[in-house]
């Protein structure tokens, strides 16, 4: 366990939705506090931010990464060309 | 484009060690001063209210106005943090003047004490686990009669489905060892593929063990193929959920 200096991500985590609450009339309100933890939680969540976090699992998912989906599809279409090219190789199982 | 006057609040503390408090280099906000009351003060900096127009407006970035002011706020609340027992206070809370950060240290000064005294001694620390990306099977497909392909298709989702399992295993082990060493922990927010994130209060006498258990335990996790996230040490920002008000 390092403590290494911290990112963005986690220090908004902390300082926009925790900590003690001022409420009544001695608050000013300067800033819409909901609205700008459900930004800053998209921004966290937006795929940047997440693949610096180490959160990248769905590069890999065709539903999330369209275009996983179409190296699959390549690859599974270069290999059944080959296959086609080379009749023999099937046949022989 | 000047509004208002305000006094941006950041911590309550008793303010006994306030001389030395090494104050940090602020990016955006002027220099922290102390409100005095009763045995408690507010760390306060002066501020224009139209600072914080439009903030909710604008797309955060890594060097925009919002970071700016959330990293400033974060490193006056770890100043003060070094010398003595903080409540750090959510970002954007402003008060009107003098007589009201008064007003709000009065009223809410035996609320105020008993929390300071809680935290007294502790550090918060974060953990998060994620399940951790599936092998990616390298074989080539071609040569491979249909029933083959389907039965090792199914393998593969068995053996990714019984990793995760031990993912989650791994997880639970290093949160309950953690939380055996920690006065208190907190879940936080969830997010798809999270096995754990949570933040512990550990008293400074418990560190060395809890960091060790989140190293050997995290290892133990990190080996089954998940990724293992820790932060801190951090102000007590996950323990301080009070509502403060003027009463009257």
């Amino acid at each position: 366990m390092e403590s290494t200096s911290s990112s963005l991500a986690d220090v908004l985590e902390r300082v926009l939705d925790k900590g003690v609450v001022i409420v009544g009339d001695i608050a000013v309100n300067v800033v819409d506090i909901e609205l700008l933890t459900l930004r800053v939680r998209l921004f966290i969540a937006s795929a940047q931010t997440a693949r610096e976090m180490g959160m990248d699992w769905w590069t890999g998912d065709p539903f999330f990464a369209p275009h996983s989906a179409r190296a699959e599809l390549d690859r599974r279409t270069t290999g059944l060309e080959a296959a086609a090219k080379a009749p023999e190789a099937v046949h022989e199982r | 484009m000047s509004g208002e006057r305000g006094l941006c609040a950041y911590a309550i503390t008793r303010g006994t060690r306030w001389d030395l408090v090494g104050l940090p280099e602020l990016r955006a906000a002027g220099p922290p001063e102390l409100i005095r009351h009763d045995g408690l003060a507010l760390v306060v900096t002066e501020v224009d209210t139209a600072l914080f127009g439009g903030l909710d407006a604008e797309e955060p970035a890594e060097d925009g106005l919002l970071a700016k002011l959330v990293r400033d706020h974060d490193a006056i609340v770890r100043a003060v943090f070094e010398h003595e027992p903080v409540l750090p206070l959510r970002f954007g809370t402003v008060v009107a003047d003098e007589p009201a950060a008064r007003r709000l240290l009065s009223s809410s000064c035996d609320e105020v004490t008993r929390w300071l005294d809680r935290v007294a001694g502790h550090r918060e620390w974060g953990v998060r686990v994620d399940h951790g990306a599936q092998p990616v099977e390298e074989t080539p497909l071609t040569g491979l009669s249909g029933a083959d392909y389907l039965r090792r298709r199914r393998q593969s989702r068995l053996d990714g489905r019984q990793l995760k399992d031990h993912q989650a295993e791994a997880a639970q082990a290093l949160h309950s060892a953690l939380a055996g060493l920690a006065t208190d922990a907190v879940h936080r927010t969830q997010r798809p593929q999270t096995l754990l994130d949570a933040a512990y209060l550990v008293q400074e006498a418990n560190e060395d063990a809890f960091r060790r258990a989140a190293a050997e335990l995290g290892e133990e996790a990190r080996g089954r193929g998940a990724t293992v996230h820790a932060t801190g040490p951090w102000p007590p920002y996950s323990f301080t959920r009070l509502e403060l008000g003027v009463a009257g």
